[in-house]
């Protein structure tokens, strides 16, 4: 749905814009550079009648808000052998001898999208929930925050709405909401102890946060390292050999290739637990200063560009007096012709939908800047670090 | 949990503090977000919504999920209001998701809908869509009220001409329908907590008049306590409505200063300060 | 989809004329008038076929045993189905709910059920375990206006008329009796809630009717339905919108509305006697003679 968005561009338009997109340094509409964001406004702490919610406004006007909500609920107990268990709750070897002590279930978590206008069962929707929640459960280290005691667990309710109709695809403005949301979530502080019925604190100030912070006043010396953050999916788009960062309605309108890429934080103090997860696609970078970045997904978006009808170039436009001399039926016979060539073949400044698929060195290269130490995801989680949490 | 009222007859206070004829405070916004044509954000008390208007505009691929459709449909001489209700799940105290065919939110949405469509004039913009997306971000009664009041406001701040605000609230009366009590006091804006326990009505008026757009009960009450439930209801109405209007004057006396609309002929009289 | 066919604008503009300048409805009935209401039994216990000049509903109650929802352990379960088929106007289709079905299936819901007409607690057999279902299906015949009036009637008139089997428990175990083991029993009524629809007309709505037609519901401008019981309690009051009414006139509609509630509360009760006089052909005894009616002729 969304990422097919209709875009009303002409095809000149769309071949200017795809233009100038392509330039070495790419000129993009608003004079952005290719790693530059809109600016955004982003709260937290709206609901106090949630465990944990924010509202992001980006520029171009889209809005979201994410609240969180906790409840407790019993664990299902297990009647299954507990090494069947095990082997079914994680693949690797490490964590069974300490299986016993906190582990996580993924439908601890449900995440709902509502978006105006379209059924909770639009496939769309369906796609946007489904990514989300795969970035927030890929390590598997979420859910285990969850866990309360042997018998109980949080359910963790995550309602995400996008206030403004869809103008683009809104999945990097409900990313960075949730990432907020979860930042700013607290469950009340415990106050039983073992596998007892859990009995919760009634101050809500002593409430913990769902990511604990890094100690701010003090003691930094000790712990300078920073906590583990929810993820944020970053929409990356190419144009020709050009990798461009938040790209608006428009530019992902001419998009050859389009990813949405998520990214993770771990806490850098890594635990035999963290090290112990092999992701498939794990980039642990060197663990000296900024953040521990690590890739939890890479999926491709349709671009709407493959949508957009193409244009027609002047060879074959009887508009610009292509075939004025030739008889009728010649000229609808080289008019088919070109037409078909058109269709095939590219002619310089004359728009074409972009056919097949990305050149691997193009998607190497969009991932490796989202990781990058400095780079978009660095950014991007310095920049939600600003966010002040109240 | 059950309300205890017995302290009513007492200190004349409800459990929230506020004497019969109080409203909750009533705090609102218009142009909340650039996207759409009109925006509203409006709480009283802790009730929270939050509507996007866009349109009039042509009415776009027929989806299921909207529904509403004040007067015919979009082919019709008159514009078709188009009412999509969205409740949060994290809006209430106990999380509890009502699917979209939900009959409750479906009456809901065809209220809101036929009640504007009486004052927006629709016959301005036949063949035409307008498009009212509201969102409870937090329930505490009144749920009803607040979100005509956030339509009202949404749809000023997109223009469309109307003859005048939609002005909602609610009101209840003091005992239960099974303590037949005669010296039940009627009361003003009820929250969720009231609602739950004692009879009640959402009406909605509009703009300074005593005729009523909307008038909903739906909880049991004798039929003699209906008549100070509706004047208390009305005279809050008019109360909102003044807090509405002033909201909308003052947003627009801001843009005026702020330079972002040019002021125009009429607005002589309006002070700037 | 198919769509309902409208009035043409002429019949609209001599139907308003008619109303607002001369004062005469299309029918010739007064405003505060409803068309001749009848209700006939049907031979089973709990069908009720209801006309309201065309407009033709038949409510049909059934009970059955089932588990209790858990969140409400002590409590049967009731349900109202409605149901508007191609049969009653050509633009209502199966399984695709109209505005109006969903309007009608919420007023009947408030009216009867959240009002607590029927006493819920009294269908648990079992705490937790077994309770009786008891539910409603609405079906509209035929549709000349004013279904909802006509529909709350049909409703109140099947449950009234409605017995449900009776059941006793002896050391944990529960019997369901046949009618002929024993005489079925009513369901625990509580009290008998009744719709009266005003419809408004002209500019501000100044002209109120009773019990409009189809003719006249195509051109009113707002209605408010008002639920009542003889007793003089309001159950539900809705008026959805529409073009806005003097709050004056709608506490006068409410007076006129109780007025009218407590005929149709009347005519139901003695309806109901006279069925049970039909049915009872002298009791127990009656039935052990050995005697039959002889046809004379």
């Amino acid at each position: 749905m969304a990422s097919s968005q209709h875009v009303l561009l002409s095809p000149a338009e769309l071949a200017y814009l795809h233009a100038s997109l392509s330039l070495t340094p790419p000129i993009r509409p608003d004079g952005r550079s290719p790693t530059q964001f809109r600016p955004l406004v982003a709260e937290t702490g709206i609901l106090p009648g949630t465990n944990g919610s924010a509202r992001i406004c980006f520029a171009d006007g889209t809005e979201a808000i994410v609240g969180v909500k906790a409840e407790v609920e019993r664990t299902r107990t297990r009647h299954d052998f507990p090494s069947l268990d095990e082997s079914a709750e994680d693949d690797d070897d490490l964590d069974d001898n300490q299986n016993d002590v906190v582990k996580g279930d993924n439908d601890w978590v449900e995440m709902t999208v509502e978006i105006p206008g379209y059924r909770d069962d639009d496939a769309g929707t369906v796609f946007l929930s489904a990514m989300l929640s795969e970035a927030l459960l890929a390590d598997g280290e979420f859910t285990k925050r969850l866990w309360i005691n042997q018998r109980f667990h949080w359910k963790l309710y995550l309602d995400i709405l996008l206030i403004s109709p869809p103008l683009s695809y809104p999945l990097p403005l409900l990313s960075l909401t949730t990432h907020l949301a979860l930042l700013a979530a607290r469950l009340p502080r415990l106050k039983s102890e073992g596998d007892e019925d859990p009995l919760f604190d009634d101050d809500w100030a002593a409430a913990p946060y769902l990511y604990p912070r890094p100690s701010e006043k003090g003691s930094k010396a000790t712990a300078p390292a920073p906590a583990a953050r929810p993820p944020v999916t970053l929409l990356v788009m190419a144009v020709g050999n050009n990798i461009i960062f938040d790209p608006s309605k428009e530019e992902l309108a001419v998009a050859d290739v389009a990813l949405a890429v998520s990214v993770g934080e771990s806490s850098s103090s890594t635990t035999s637990t963290t090290s112990s997860k092999p992701t498939a696609m794990d980039i642990d970078t060197e663990e000296t200063k900024g953040h521990n970045l690590r890739l939890l997904s890479v999926r491709t978006i349709d671009p709407p560009s493959r949508l957009t009808p193409p244009g027609i170039p002047n060879a074959s436009n009887s508009a610009y007096g292509a075939n004025a001399g030739a008889k009728d039926t010649e000229k609808k016979k080289q008019q088919q012709e070109q037409a078909r060539t058109a269709e095939s073949e590219a002619v310089e400044g004359v728009w074409k939908a972009p056919r097949g698929g990305a050149k691997t060195l193009v998607m190497a290269t969009m991932v490796q800047k989202v990781l990058e130490k400095g780079g978009v995801a660095d950014e991007v989680l310095d920049a939600l670090d600003g966010v002040d949490l109240n | 949990m059950p309300l205890d009222t017995s302290a009513y007859s007492l200190a004349l206070l409800r459990v929230d503090g506020r004497r019969w004829n109080e409203l909750r405070r009533i705090h609102a916004q218009i142009r909340t977000q650039a996207a759409a044509d009109g925006s509203s954000y409006l709480e009283m008390g802790h009730t929270k919504v939050m509507c996007v208007v866009n349109g009039p505009s042509e009415p776009g691929p027929r989806r299921g999920a909207t529904s509403g459709g004040g007067s015919g449909g979009g082919q019709s001489k008159n514009a078709e209001v188009a009412v999509n209700i969205v409740i949060a799940g994290f809006s209430s105290v106990d999380r509890k998701r009502r699917g979209r065919g939900d009959k409750h939110i479906l009456e809901l949405q065809s209220t809101i809908s036929q009640a504007l469509a009486a004052s927006l004039h629709t016959h301005l913009f036949p063949h035409s869509t307008i498009n009212i997306s509201l969102h409870v971000l937090s329930q505490d009664g009144s749920l009803l009220a607040a979100l005509i009041n956030a339509a009202t406001l949404a749809c000023v701040d997109a223009g469309i001409p109307m003859t005048d605000y939609v002005a909602a609230c609610t009101a209840g009366s003091t005992s239960t329908y099974a303590a037949n009590d005669e010296g039940a006091d009627p009361l003003l804006d009820m929250n969720h907590q009231e609602e739950q326990e004692l009879p009640g009505l959402t009406v909605a008026t509009l703009g300074d008049s005593d005729r009523v757009a909307v008038l909903v009960c739906e909880s049991r009450v004798q039929v003699s306590r209906l008549e100070g439930m509706l004047a208390v209801g009305v005279d809050g109405c008019k109360q909102v409505r003044e807090i509405l209007d002033r909201v909308v004057r003052e947003k627009g006396i801001k843009m005026i200063q702020e330079g972002t609309v040019e002021r125009g002929v009429g607005l002589n009289d309006m002070e700037l300060d | 989809m198919p769509r309902e066919a409208e009035p043409s604008a002429n019949e609209k503009a001599f139907l308003l004329k008619a109303l607002q300048d001369e004062q005469i409805r299309l029918d010739g009935r007064e405003f505060d008038q409803y068309r001749p209401l009848e209700l006939t039994f049907g031979d089973e216990y709990g069908v009720a076929n209801v006309s309201l000049g065309k407009t033709k509903i038949l409510a049909k109650a059934s009970a059955e045993v089932t588990v209790p929802f858990a969140d409400r352990p002590l409590d049967g379960i009731f349900t109202i189905a409605t149901e508007l088929s191609p049969m009653a106007a050509p633009h209502f289709e199966v399984n695709r709910p109209t505005e109006t079905e969903v309007l009608l299936s919420r007023l009947l819901e408030k009216t009867v059920r959240r009002s607590g007409a029927l006493d819920t607690e009294s269908l648990c057999l079992v705490a937790g375990q077994k309770c009786w279902s008891v539910r409603v299906d609405v079906h509209v015949l035929s549709h000349d206006g004013n279904l909802t009036d006509a529909a709350c009637f049909a409703v109140v008139a099947a449950l009234r008329h409605f017995r449900k089997p009776d059941t006793s428990m002896e050391n944990g175990v529960l019997t369901v009796y046949t009618p002929a083991e024993r005489e079925p029993v009513p369901l625990g009524w509580l009290h008998s809630p009744f719709c009266v629809t005003w419809s408004f007309f002209g500019d501000e709505g100044e002209t109120a009717l009773l019990d409009a037609d189809w003719m006249e519901e195509q051109v009113r401008v707002a209605s408010v339905t008002i639920s009542l019981n003889r007793h003089g309690e309001i159950c539900q009051i809705a008026k959805l919108g529409g073009v806005p009414v003097e709050a004056v006139a709608l506490l006068q509609c409410t007076s006129v509305a109780l007025t009218k509630v407590k005929e149709f509360s009347t005519y139901l009760d003695g309806k109901l006697a006279e069925d049970a006089k039909r049915r009872d052909k002298g009791g127990f005894m009656a039935e052990l003679r050995a005697e039959n009616d002889r046809i004379v002729g």
